[in-house]
């Protein structure tokens, strides 16, 4: 029984396959795909099998060559490997049609492929070229790639049965898009345009005239070396081109060298005399000098514009401390050299009071010793200044006088405050004078000038000045002073300094010199309004405020001022200036005259109609009227 | 009216006495004249030749894509047949220059009027719009080959002058083919395209053949760079 079961599952298994129907069929058909010769003298044809229907099969190929009716069979089928043909020398010929048909058969059958008609003269395809080299030269300083290769040794050039032309195609590493390159018949080609320090990759192929493409060489690597000569020429162009940007800006620089250094630097201004020359008086002649001094159209009309005859405008604060300090360092500090002065600007950098204080530390300790009157003289001269000073202030009596910006004359009248007139000290106001460095240049140090000098010369009421101060104006106005010998009559003008306490006193009002009347009295008036123009009129219509005359100094060392409003008052006023004792002197000589005292007295009742500014006297007018 | 006559009977005598002595212009070495050398020679005949081929290929491969190709082995051959070439590189190396340029001569002289026929035909078929081009080609290719003919002719002669083709024999006896004749091997009477097709197909081959045989001429004569 177990036998039987045995049997029958054997047979089952056996029957199994067979249950499934293999179908055994002839083979199919083949196809040849292609034929190639590589050198036009040998080729081979390769076929693509079918199903081979479950058999063995077997393949054949058979030809006929170009009308003949001979069948040939593949000489070779192992060659070139498996399912191909391949013919050899004796059996190409080229420009022969060969009519290929490739049989499979197994053993149920045969199948024949279609047949194909070959000429060996256009199947050609080469191998790819060999021995590629790609070496890196240098042309000028720049890199090219020069690639060569040789043609596949088994086409044959040299008789020229083969003509190939050649194509190469190269990239840089990394990269994805070949640069191909037609080389024609030539066996060798350069590549310029390369960048140094990378790789590239170089391939070759080849076909002849006409037939197929070969395959692309093996890939020749090649590396670019660094240039260094091409970067460093590029580090060379910058330099050139930064050196070149330097030297300009270089000299941009030095052309405007000097307005950046005025706007860096700005010069320090200073007092300056308008078409006056300041070497004159360091040369110390008193002919130069006054001849210098003679301004033509001077003295101005009334008419004239006031304004042209001054040089700047300068607002100067001097402390009480300083007033010492200043008077002392102004002794020979004006002396200063102008070499560092613009004489045209009007700034007078040279005369900064630091200047003077520097520079005449000296001087004014010799001074101090010569003249153990030097408390008068000091004195004097601090009254002096305080005089100036307050009358450069102009503050004076009134009140409501305001210290404004003060118009100056220019420097020439500086200083006047220097001249402090002890009547007894005679040797003081010399000194005095020679210390005012402008009246050093009048007059210039020496005996002569002494003997000139000797009764003529300020005499100033210090003591009383200072009692009579209003207030110590503390600005200082070294150019305020109307310093002249010229007798000046004060006529109803308040107490304390004349030039200080005159009625009506405007801080910023001047008084011009009008005329010098036959007792050589210096008419003093002050500066017309602007509102009175060239109005021959003006001068009468004067309203008293702005207008006085000076009479004459008082003894207290009071300029005696009279009231301008002459036509109204002036003989009140007159009167009353003379009522207090105003003090006329006579003299006139240039360097002789002098004003004996400031009339401290003040005209009471005239202060307002008076009004008049603190006599500004143009010394030159002063000197000159007198002397030619 | 008469000397009308005479004048163009004397400018056809010109015409045709230059055309039949194509004596150089320089025979008679005038310094300014360029007289070409053997090589310059054979470059311009290769480039010729190479052009040759190259359009009869490109009218081949139009008629091809046209048209199926049909089994060309069983039934016809080109009436050039007789012409005998070598099929091999050694056979043709083994010809010898002589026998090499009178091979090239023949084929060409073969060519001359079956292609002005082939011309002549295309231009006759109405039927396809593109025959234009092809007519054109085909008036081309017979130019050429008539060009390249002479320029062979010339090679050779001046071969011999140089004592290389000793035995050449300038006038070749014309085959024993029917000029007229070489027609009826494509087709008796009217060509029709089928038949132009064939013609090329013959004529293709026969070009390359003489390009060939021609570099292989020039490059046994000049070994230079080239070769």
């Amino acid at each position: 029984m177990t036998e039987i079961v045995k049997c029958a599952l054997l047979l089952a298994l056996f029957s199994v396959p067979c249950t499934r129907g293999t179908r055994y069929s002839p083979p199919d058909k083949p196809k040849l795909t292609s034929c190639r010769s590589p050198e036009k003298e040998t080729f081979t044809c390769w076929w693509q099998p079918g199903h081979d229907g479950g058999l063995p099969t077997t393949y054949a190929l058979y030809y006929l060559k170009d009308n003949s009716d001979t069948i040939y069979e593949c000489p070779d089928y192992h060659t070139a490997g498996e399912n191909s043909c391949f013919f050899n020398k004796n059996d190409t010929s080229v420009w022969v049609n060969y009519n290929i048909t490739v049989v499979a058969t197994n053993a149920l059958g045969s199948n024949f492929s279609d047949p194909e008609d070959v000429d060996v003269a256009y199947i050609v395809q080469p191998h790819t070229p060999e021995n590629v080299t790609v070496n890196v030269m240098e042309d000028k300083g720049w890199p090219f790639l020069r690639v060569s290769w040789e043609s596949p040794h088994k086409a044959d050039i040299r008789s020229g049965w083969i003509t190939l032309i050649y194509e190469l195609r190269v990239k840089l590493e990394g990269e994805e898009e070949w640069e191909e390159h037609h080389a024609g018949q030539q066996k060798m080609f350069n590549i310029f345009s390369i960048r140094s320090g990378s790789t590239y990759l170089v391939q070759v192929r080849c076909k002849p005239d006409h037939g197929f493409w070969s395959e692309w060489s093996s890939t020749t690597y090649v590396k670019v070396p660094e240039y260094f000569f091409r970067e460093r020429s590029l580090w060379i162009l910058v330099m050139i081109f930064s050196s070149f940007t330097l030297i300009i800006l270089l000299w941009i620089v030095h052309m405007n060298s000097h307005s950046l250094k005025h706007c860096l630097l700005p010069p320090v201004p200073g007092p300056k005399i308008k078409g006056f020359d300041q070497q004159i008086f360091k040369n110390g002649r008193s002919d130069e000098i006054l001849s210098a001094l003679m301004v033509p159209n001077f003295p101005p009309t009334k008419s004239s514009n006031y304004e042209d005859l001054l040089v700047e405008y300068l607002e100067v604060y001097v402390s009480e401390e300083q007033e010492l300090i200043l008077e002392e360092s102004k002794d020979s500090c004006l002396k200063s050299d102008s070499s560092t002065c613009d004489s045209d600007s009007g700034r007078g950098s040279c005369d900064s009071h630091t200047l003077l204080t520097d520079k005449c530390g000296e001087a004014k300790r010799e001074r101090r010793a010569s003249g153990e009157d030097s408390g008068m003289t000091i004195e004097s001269q601090k009254g002096w200044e305080e005089e100036a000073l307050s009358y450069t202030q102009e503050d004076v009596a009134t009140p409501d006088v305001s210290s404004r910006r003060v118009k100056t004359w220019p420097s020439v009248f500086s200083t006047v405050p220097q001249y402090t007139t002890s009547p007894l000290d005679q040797k003081t106001s010399l000194e005095l004078s020679k210390q005012h460095c402008l009246s050093d240049t009048l007059f210039p140090p020496g005996s002569s000038t002494k003997e000139v000098l000797g009764p003529n010369y300020w005499e100033f009421d210090l003591s009383n000045k200072q009692s009579h101060l209003p207030q110590p104006q503390t600005h200082g106005s070294q150019q305020l002073q109307a310093h002249s010998d010229v007798n000046i009559s004060y006529t109803g003008n308040k107490q304390v300094p004349a030039l200080l306490q005159l009625p009506g006193f405007k801080s910023t009002e001047y008084v011009e010199v009008q005329k010098v009347n036959q007792e050589d009295m210096v008419i003093l008036q002050p500066v017309e309004s602007d509102n009175c123009g060239r109005d021959e009129e003006c001068p009468h219509v004067l309203q008293g405020e702005d207008y006085s005359k000076v009479k004459g100094v008082g003894s207290d060392n009071l300029l005696l001022l009279q009231s301008g409003v002459k036509a109204r008052m002036g003989d009140e006023m007159e009167a009353n200036g003379v009522s207090e004792s105003c003090y006329t002197s006579s003299s006139f000589a240039t360097t002789q005259k002098h004003i004996d005292s400031m009339h401290s007295a003040t005209i009471p009742g005239q202060e307002e109609p008076i009004r008049a500014t603190t006599g500004y006297v143009d010394t030159t007018t002063m000197f000159t009227l007198p002397m030619y | 009216m008469e000397n009308a006559w005479f004048a163009v009977i004397a400018l056809m005598y010109l015409k045709y006495s230059v055309m039949a002595d194509a004596a150089p212009i320089c025979s008679y070495g005038q310094a300014t004249c360029h007289v070409p050398s053997l090589a310059d020679l054979f470059d311009r005949v290769i480039q010729q030749s190479s052009r040759m081929h190259g359009i009869s290929t490109d009218l081949h491969s139009e008629f091809d894509h046209y048209l199926p190709s049909k089994n060309f082995i069983g039934k016809q051959r080109c009436h050039t047949y007789a012409i005998l070439t070598p099929d091999d590189k050694e056979k043709a190396q083994r010809l010898g220059r002589e026998q090499l340029t009178e091979v090239i001569l023949r084929l060409l002289m073969a060519w001359g009027d079956p292609l002005s026929q082939l011309h002549w035909s295309m231009s006759q078929d109405q039927n396809q719009d593109f025959n234009q081009y092809r007519s054109n080609k085909a008036l081309e290719i017979s130019d050429i080959v008539r060009e390249l003919k002479d320029g062979v002719i010339k090679v050779a002669e001046r071969m011999k002058r140089l004592g290389l083709n000793g035995n050449f024999v300038s006038y070749i006896s014309p085959e024993n083919v029917d000029p007229f004749s070489a027609i009826s091997f494509y087709k008796r009477g009217e060509l029709n395209s089928v038949d132009h097709q064939d013609l090329l197909y013959c004529f293709r081959r026969d070009s390359h053949k003489v390009k060939t045989y021609l570099r292989i001429l020039k490059c046994s004569t000049f070994p230079t760079l080239d070769c």
